[in-house]
């Protein structure tokens, strides 16, 4: 009989990304709009954390703050006990859209971001290779962007992201723009991808799919509609590769799914009320 | 002559009630005749109530056997 044991339960001295009463506002052409407030929580070395929360709520500027692509608004963003000061080779960002250089190759992208962090030549080949074998995408090697489908072009991305061997992967709606199929399979990617990391490497993503959130994480951390607030976090200790069908998985994609309805009805009703 | 068939005795469970069990008195648990592999299994699942204020524990069992045990745990932020 197994025991889970997931990275939060392990003791930790310094947790890989933390954030204190994290207040972060979206600049807009008016007044900046407070997108999430006194947002604080902590992700360990090797957990998969998800950010769950309806539109509008936050997740994907909490997101901008951890990659270092905006500054918190008030409160702290730290990462391995260190304020947060810009982006940095230690993290990565898969984003909705691949963002791959539809001039170049799937192995050239991938190469491309391997030189720019300073790996040499022999090496970056051997890297490329290596994960363009893990996300089965060798036989595309040289196939340029618009010749894959967008759930080979996502998984190119993944592997762009991870080649450079990053401490933490962030995804901002990284399945978002993929087919129900392609989105499952790439979930299942992550999952391995993640588990063969053997607790070096940290995940956070950002989703609205309740699902996906409870397949791919060890906690989801549940928000409130706008300004974004945390709700509940949901510890998930179960073995992987997890599927949807599971019961476990099933039942507390219920509970959360439940969250959020109540969430965003009070969210409405106290719009109708003004 | 028919054989005789004695009436099956229900099986005795922990607690829950379900079709063909009857309840045990929590202090009665001795006369399950619990096997060691089922104290183990209630002495995990006993672990996992101390420390759960919220949640859902999940037993998976394969022939007959309890394979895994999972857990979610809830709290609550607000």
């Amino acid at each position: 009989m197994a025991d889970v044991v997931t990275a939060s339960e392990l003791r930790q001295p310094v947790p890989k990304l933390e954030l204190r009463n994290l207040t972060v506002a979206r600049r807009t052409t008016g007044e900046p709009i407070v997108a999430a407030t006194d947002v604080s929580f902590e992700v360990r070395r090797g957990e998969f954390v998800c950010l769950l929360g309806p539109s509008g709520c936050g997740k994907t500027s909490i997101l901008n703050v951890l990659a270092g692509l905006d500054p918190a608004t008030a409160g702290q963003a730290l990462l391995d006990g260190q304020p947060i000061a810009g982006p940095g080779p230690d993290r990565a960002v898969l984003f909705q859209e691949p963002a791959l250089f539809p001039w170049l190759s799937v192995r050239a992208n991938i190469e491309l971001a391997l030189e720019l962090e300073g790996v040499a030549s022999p090496e970056r080949a051997e890297r490329t290779n290596r994960w363009l074998a893990k996300v089965h995408l060798d036989r595309w090697a040289e196939a340029m962007p618009h010749e894959l489908s967008a759930g080979m072009r996502q998984r190119a991305a993944l592997a762009r992201a991870l080649a450079a061997d990053p401490d933490v992967l962030l995804g901002d709606e990284p399945f978002g723009a993929l087919d129900a199929q392609a989105r499952e399979l790439l979930q299942d990617e992550v999952q391995r991808v993640w588990v063969e990391s053997e607790g070096r490497k940290t995940f956070v993503f950002v989703t609205h799919n309740v699902r996906e959130a409870v397949v791919l994480a060890d906690r989801v951390l549940v928000m409130s509609a706008a300004p974004g607030r945390l709700l509940e976090e949901f510890r998930i200790h179960t073995e992987r590769p997890r599927d949807l069908d599971d019961v476990l998985v099933t039942r507390v994609v219920s509970e959360i799914h439940g969250l959020l309805m109540r969430e965003v009805d009070a969210s409405v009703a106290r719009e109708m009320a003004r | 002559m028919a054989e005789r068939i004695e009436p099956r005795r229900p099986r005795r469970s922990i607690g829950a009630m379900s079709e063909g069990t009857e309840r045990v008195p929590a202090d009665d648990l001795e006369s399950l005749d619990l096997t060691d592999e089922e104290r183990a299994v209630l002495a995990k699942v006993g672990a996992i109530l101390r420390r759960l204020s919220f949640g859902t524990v999940v037993l998976v069992v394969q022939d007959g056997k309890v394979v895994q045990i999972e857990m979610a745990e809830k709290f609550r932020l607000r």
